[in-house]
């Protein structure tokens, strides 16, 4: 991973110095990539879970700032709020998963915890209790810890049911989404998982393999009939992702990592392919003063004579999404899909639908793909049938724009991971990250998988030649139940929005009123009692308490007063009144 | 007969002339004269009760001894009016009112 993250952002990086060249915050741009960058490479690196959880939520962090980049448009905010809260829930099960695992073991180190011989390795689950060489807890706690990161798992990597922020993002710059969602943030989730593999039991990694394989499926039904160009990626990844987990799930643990890396590469490539799409299609609208969406591939087509070398990277990208064969796709595609069947041997009928189903999904990813780039890049420019007086100067762009396609074109075939061009066992990558608990016994499926997959893969690829260069033959209805639901993403957006986000809004506003009238009211209604009591004290202090104290200083000087007028300085005169007192208590005794 | 109430009534109005004197006069000479005539109504009222006292003739040498203190007190207040009138330039203690408030 350490690896991977740094190859990955090393053409991103080149590439961003063209494609933001004209931003105004061009430095802060890169501030925020190296900063996703640091988080990213600490993440991987990191050996203790509580370290592992603070980078977690720095490369959410980043990706918030990177997906809200373009923050004077409504729109780019508003997806930044959603992938942040998204990933806070998922955060609060990581969260809770830590600290339910230091209980229960009572370290953060992660080797210590899931080594081959680790404390998860030592602890089994037992007549109701979760017993570990350091201790016991009732086993719902281990049933919790699992949800924990499992929910983490989902968030990051946006699976079904917290899937929603992955497309949203792509209101992002291009090489972000390129760099972050696609290639190495979402797949810290598969990471996640990847470095608590040990924790999962037996029924935990087939619910595991269920929700990767229904997240593929759908992901890939919305793919198939979105416009928006990075809309369509954005699912696309959402798709493979899928594909990793249900890796996971089913045991193929090596190729789950190996399609990952593989991923990284060749879905970074169709990113960056289509960054410098759009950005030709803007220049088209800025120089010709159109109003139209750059992103939309309705407008798109014929684009392969004016941007060949930038054709001839997605096609290498396509293909190696679709998995046919000479490509690093075929490599760990296969390996999961005939892992997947060899999986589903001797289980229920139920659970052979996990492979099935994943087997569709791939030959819906060979539509979308072809889908994609024929309407890209075969045809006409549709934007001429609209506005024929175009003036149109195209070219792949620099060689900031060239080298980091070439170099990860280059990633996207076969010899960069294994000298065998059909076999994903010979790929050094897979042997390394295979951790002996891969059951090697041939079977037929290794022969019967690859060759279903591409001829009917191929099959695909020529209808949907048909249907959008030929035009010729049949066209789906735009009106059927299917296609409304794959283009509304299955309503899960509608849904969201009404479960969620409307009770929150409407218990927001009642908090709003409440507080507004009631809490509130009270506190005026205190604020004027107290008015009014401070008012009465004011005036009892002021007539009562002072007028006293004002009619004692009266009296005291009054008395002052009437007693100076003897003290005349006259000696002659106090002795008068000496002499009048002395007569006044003779008479006074005569009397009494 | 002169009797003791002959005595007690001359006392009477030597002691009533000496405090109107003393109240009313302007001049603190005029007023040291007026304090004189009330020692001297005391000092008559010592010798006329002094005749029918059980010690024979103790008022009147009680009356003496009087007579002296009364010099010397005289004295006395003569000079402090001196030193009025050194200071004050008057004699009349109703211009003299240092003592007020």
């Amino acid at each position: 991973m350490l690896l991977l993250v740094s190859i990955i952002a090393l053409p991103v990086h080149i590439y961003s110095t063209a494609y933001m060249k004209y931003d105004e915050r061009y430095s802060r741009y890169f501030t925020y990539l190296s900063f996703f960058c640091f988080s990213m490479l600490a993440l991987v690196v990191v050996d203790n879970l509580v370290l592992f959880y603070a980078f977690w939520e720095l490369v959410g962090f980043s990706s918030y700032l990177l997906i809200g980049f373009w923050f004077t448009k409504d729109k780019a905010v508003q997806a930044n709020k959603k992938a942040f809260i998204m990933n806070r829930v998922g955060d609060i099960g990581l969260l809770s998963a830590i600290i339910i695992l230091f209980t229960q073991f009572h370290t953060f180190d992660i080797l210590t915890l899931f080594a081959n011989k680790g404390l998860i390795a030592q602890s089994v689950v037992n007549n109701g209790l979760w017993i570990a060489p350091t201790g016991q807890l009732p086993a719902i706690w281990q049933y919790i810890a699992v949800a924990g990161i499992f929910l983490a798992v989902v968030a990051k990597s946006a699976q079904f049911p917290l899937h929603t922020w992955l497309p949203d993002a792509m209101e992002g710059p291009t090489s972000v989404s390129a760099l972050i969602h696609a290639a190495t943030m979402v797949a810290a989730g598969v990471f996640l998982l990847g470095r608590v593999y040990p924790m999962f039991t037996e029924t935990e990694l087939t619910i595991l393999a269920c929700i990767g394989c229904f997240t593929a499926f759908m992901a890939a039904t919305i793919a198939l009939t979105q416009n928006d160009l990075k809309r369509i990626l954005a699912y696309s990844t959402i798709s493979q992702l899928g594909f990793m987990i249900l890796a996971m799930g089913v045991g193929a643990y090596a190729s789950s990592l190996f399609h990952l890396a593989t991923h990284a590469f060749f879905k970074c490539l169709l990113f960056l392919v289509a960054g410098i799409v759009i950005h030709q299609m803007q220049h088209i609208r800025d120089d010709n003063d159109l109003d139209i969406d750059p992103q939309s591939i309705l407008y798109m087509g014929g684009l392969r004579k004016r941007l060949p070398l930038t054709f001839i990277a997605a096609i290498i990208g396509g293909l190696a999404l679709i998995g046919l064969p000479l490509t690093s796709g075929y490599l760990s595609k296969d390996g999961i899909l005939i892992q997947a069947f060899e999986w589903s041997e001797g289980k229920s009928v139920w659970l052979k639908i996990i492979p099935l189903t994943a087997l569709i999904t791939s030959w819906l990813t060979a539509f979308y793909v072809a889908r994609l780039i024929f309407k890209v890049f075969f045809g006409d420019l549709r934007l001429l049938n609209i506005h024929p007086k175009l003036k149109l100067h195209l070219t792949d762009g620099g060689w900031q724009y060239k080298l980091p396609l070439a170099l990860l074109a280059v990633c996207c075939l076969f010899p960069l991971f294994s000298f065998n061009p059909f076999s994903y066992e010979q790929g050094w990558l897979f042997k390394g990250l295979n951790i002996s608990r891969i059951t090697k016994f041939e079977s037929v499926y290794h022969l019967i998988i690859p060759v279903l997959v591409n001829v009917i893969s191929l099959v695909v690829l020529y209808l949907a030649y048909a249907i959008y260069v030929k035009q010729n033959s049949f066209a789906f209805s735009q009106t059927g139940f299917l296609y409304r639901l794959s283009y509304n993403q299955w309503y899960i957006d509608k849904i969201y929005k009404r479960v969620f986000v409307k009770p929150v809004l409407g218990f927001g506003k009642a908090c709003f009123w409440f507080d507004k009238n009631v809490i509130d009211g009270l506190i005026h209604l205190l604020t004027k009692l107290s008015g009014y009591a401070a008012r009465l004290t004011a005036w009892a202090d002021k007539y009562i308490v002072d007028g006293f104290l004002h009619l004692i200083a009266t009296i005291v000087q009054s008395i002052g007063n009437f007693a100076r007028k003897f003290q005349t300085g006259k000696v002659q005169y106090y002795l008068f009144s000496m002499l009048v007192i002395v007569l006044l208590l003779f008479i006074l005794k005569i009397l009494i | 007969m002169i009797t003791l109430t002959d005595f007690l009534v001359v006392s009477v109005m030597l002691f009533c002339i000496g405090l109107y004197m003393i109240v009313s006069k302007r001049n603190a000479i005029q007023i040291l004269i007026g304090i004189e005539l009330i020692l001297n109504a005391a000092i008559l009222n010592l010798v006329a009760f002094g005749k029918h006292d059980s010690v024979n003739n103790s008022g009147q040498i009680f009356a003496l001894f009087a007579i002296v203190l009364a010099a010397a007190t005289t004295a006395v207040a003569l000079a402090i009016i001196l030193n009025v009138y050194r200071k004050y330039k008057t004699i009349d203690p109703g211009k003299i009112n240092n003592l007020k408030d």
